[in-house]
């Protein structure tokens, strides 16, 4: 992990593809797999619909983010919580490092949320003094491992049960052949204390209605209901662009967001919040924060075409179905979004020139759009993101030397027969190594075997 | 200026040219078959597939009977703030629930459409939540037949938090094994009370 920047994308996909035979057999299985449930369970509804229905209320919602911001806030602070703006990381650490000191905070529980890996929460609360512990167990997992989380749904997903067989026995003396029963239930019996004796828990959301001030997670395990419920503080993390303005569109959301991400009719537990614990409940926290992050939003927004990007509700349908994350994984990104969205979020999240070269890492083919329930047309935005990188010269010269003599070339009959003809003859088996370019491509790959004639020249005779 | 001030400053010069686009109006769910008449049949199928249990009794009365029953399986009892006092299992001994063998709480109602249980924070999230097993006592009678009805029901008196259980906790973390009662109760039954 010791570059975990989108700048060391290329290397790290190679090294995946070729060493990392475990990690792709896991990542390969575990996203076929959910990529036939999201299809099964689209079967069942009127997927085409609910997806207009979904990208517009998005659509709506961004074209009047403003208006239901205010509204969200005003809202829940009438149901007795404290609204916190932040624009970038550093202003929630600012405010997570007040917060701890106003509630007296020393454990800290944190249910999930991609928002808080983007933000670099945990090492910021750990910088501080406080135990952070992950409680969703895939996120239990790799933070053990100190990893980073490799798919937006399922953050283990490129651990296989033989290497948590190995962490568990060294980290809770569980048998090297223990069954995965006995592993959870290890796992189980140590966040449970954990979650009964934290001061804080932390979450994201999933969306926020804007009219009731409903903070809304999907979840299967529990842990996210017991770390927004357990400690007497919450504090929810909330991306400005999770906001839909109104109660009822939730119930389409919800239902859609968990038929793409795992093919279930609705995530196992979902919580709808509303404020701190009121008077005579037996439980809850007595204080409950919220916080509204930008961090690289606003700019996305601002983009004519990239904003649609926005409308994402972090699903992972995208990831599952993309044949470039099924071999490489979500490591190889170097960023905390991985697959075909984290293509198109990095470049605006972090702007273009940090976020090279992850415009490039696709192969185009559409699948991705094929299944996003809001139909971010991602394909399109990868290729607007691509030219952009060309406009701004952050492609390495030979690149785009040669992408311009393609183009001279195919925009001229003649050129283009000659060097049709000149590539026929160079010779692949013994040079293709020695090519400038092309050496590192064709020293990998077996060489190709060139028709002694062109399609052209075949064409002209009339093929048969 | 603070962060809110500039954040909503960026997010108005961000649309000040953008088209707004209309909200599509309610979410309608529509699907190719049409799910069961019966909200009590279609939440009952979707709780059974998700994994829970599902136990249907004539009235209060029998409710009462079996649930007395049932517990006397278990060596304690958490019971909900919002349980019926004629409801709960009096019978067995009563445990906080981090130590308590069951939970026993009240539904607002469930959905239909989702096969969830709705859950009411007055009731006690940690009794819904800690002992490895959870009875849930709904009328059939509250069953929502869409989500969307279930919330717009609820909108005037939404309690702190409200909760959608479908079913056992699950994970499938360790290894793409999926599992049962990860950190949740990993046997959840719906007792539902049909009179």
């Amino acid at each position: 992990m010791s570059a975990h920047h989108p700048r060391g994308y290329k290397a790290a996909s190679a090294r995946a593809v070729l060493e990392r035979q475990d990690m792709r057999a896991s990542v390969t299985a575990a996203t076929r797999n959910f990529d036939g449930n999201r299809a099964t369970a689209w079967r069942e509804i009127d997927a085409d619909t609910w997806r207009d229905w979904a990208r517009d209320v998005k659509r709506h919602a961004l074209t009047h983010l403003g208006r239901y911001l205010e509204e969200a806030e005003a809202r829940l602070q009438a149901n007795g919580v404290r609204v916190h703006w932040a624009e970038n990381a550093a202003e929630v650490h600012d405010i997570l490092g007040r917060l701890l000191t106003r509630h007296g905070v020393r454990r800290i529980v944190k249910a999930k949320s991609m928002l808080t890996e983007e933000l670099e929460v945990n090492r910021y609360l750990e910088g501080r003094g406080a135990q952070v512990r992950e409680t969703d167990l895939g996120e239990y997992i790799i933070q053990l491992l100190g990893q980073p989380p490799s798919h937006i749904i399922a953050p283990a997903i490129h651990i296989g049960l033989e290497d948590c067989r190995r962490l568990f026995t060294e980290r809770f003396g569980t048998s090297p052949d223990a069954s995965p029963e006995a592993l959870a239930a290890a796992a189980r019996a140590a966040l449970r204390a954990d979650f009964l004796s934290a001061d804080l828990g932390i979450s994201g959301a999933n969306f926020l209605a804007a009219d009731t001030g409903t903070l809304a997670l999907i979840e299967n395990e529990g842990n996210i209901r017991l770390s927004t419920s357990a400690p007497r503080v919450h504090v929810a993390l909330v991306g400005i662009e999770k906001v839909v303005p109104r109660l009822e569109d939730l119930s389409g959301f919800l239902q859609l967001t968990s038929r793409s991400a795992t093919g279930q009719v609705i995530g196992n537990y979902v919580s709808l919040i509303h404020g701190p614990r009121r008077q005579g409940d037996p439980d809850g926290p007595e204080a409950l924060h919220v916080v509204f992050v930008d961090n690289g939003r606003t700019r996305l927004l601002s983009d004519d075409v990239a904003w649609e990007t926005l409308r994402c509700v972090r699903c992972g349908a995208c990831a599952n179905i993309c044949p470039v994350y099924r071999q490489t994984g979500g490591h190889s990104y170097g960023f905390t979004y991985s697959g075909p969205i984290g293509a198109i979020l990095a470049p605006g999240l972090l702007g273009l020139k940090e976020a090279m070269p992850l415009p490039f890492a696709s192969t185009l083919c559409g699948a991705c759009a094929d299944v996003c329930p809001v139909r971010i047309p991602i394909p399109e935005l990868i290729l607007y993101w691509r030219e952009r990188a060309v406009e701004a010269g952050l492609v390495p010269v030979a690149e785009r030397l040669g992408m311009r003599a393609y183009a001279t070339a195919a925009e001229h009959a003649g050129a283009f027969a000659s060097a049709g003809a000149l590539l026929r003859w160079v010779p692949w088996e013994a040079g293709g190594r020695a090519l400038p370019v092309l050496g590192g491509w064709a020293g990998q790959r077996t060489p190709p075997r060139l028709s002694p004639r062109s399609f052209r020249s075949l064409w002209e005779e009339g093929i048969r | 200026m603070s962060a809110r001030e500039r954040v909503l400053a960026r997010v108005r010069t961000a649309l000040e040219e953008r088209t707004r686009v209309p909200h599509p109006g309610p979410f309608r769910g529509t699907r190719p078959e049409p799910p069961p008449a019966d909200p009590l049949e279609g939440f009952s199928t979707l709780f059974l597939d998700a994994g829970g249990e599902v136990v249907r009794v004539a009235d209060e009365a029998a409710a009462t009977a079996w649930a007395r029953a049932f517990a006397a399986g278990f060596g304690s009892v958490a019971v909900g703030a919002t349980v019926p006092p004629s409801l709960a299992p009096a019978s067995r001994p009563s445990a906080p629930p981090e130590t308590a063998e069951l939970g026993v709480s009240m539904a607002l109602g469930a959905v239909a459409e989702t096969g969830s249980l709705l859950l009411h924070s007055a009731d006690g999230r940690r009794t819904q939540l800690l002992p490895p097993t959870h009875l849930v006592v709904v009328h059939a009678s509250s069953i929502h037949p869409t989500l969307v009805g279930a919330l717009s029901s609820l909108r005037s008196s939404l309690p702190a938090a409200l909760g959608l259980h479908s079913g056992p906790s699950k994970s499938a973390d360790i290894g793409q094994v999926l599992l049962r009662g990860v950190h949740g109760p990993g046997r959840v039954v719906a007792l539902i009370i049909e009179a």
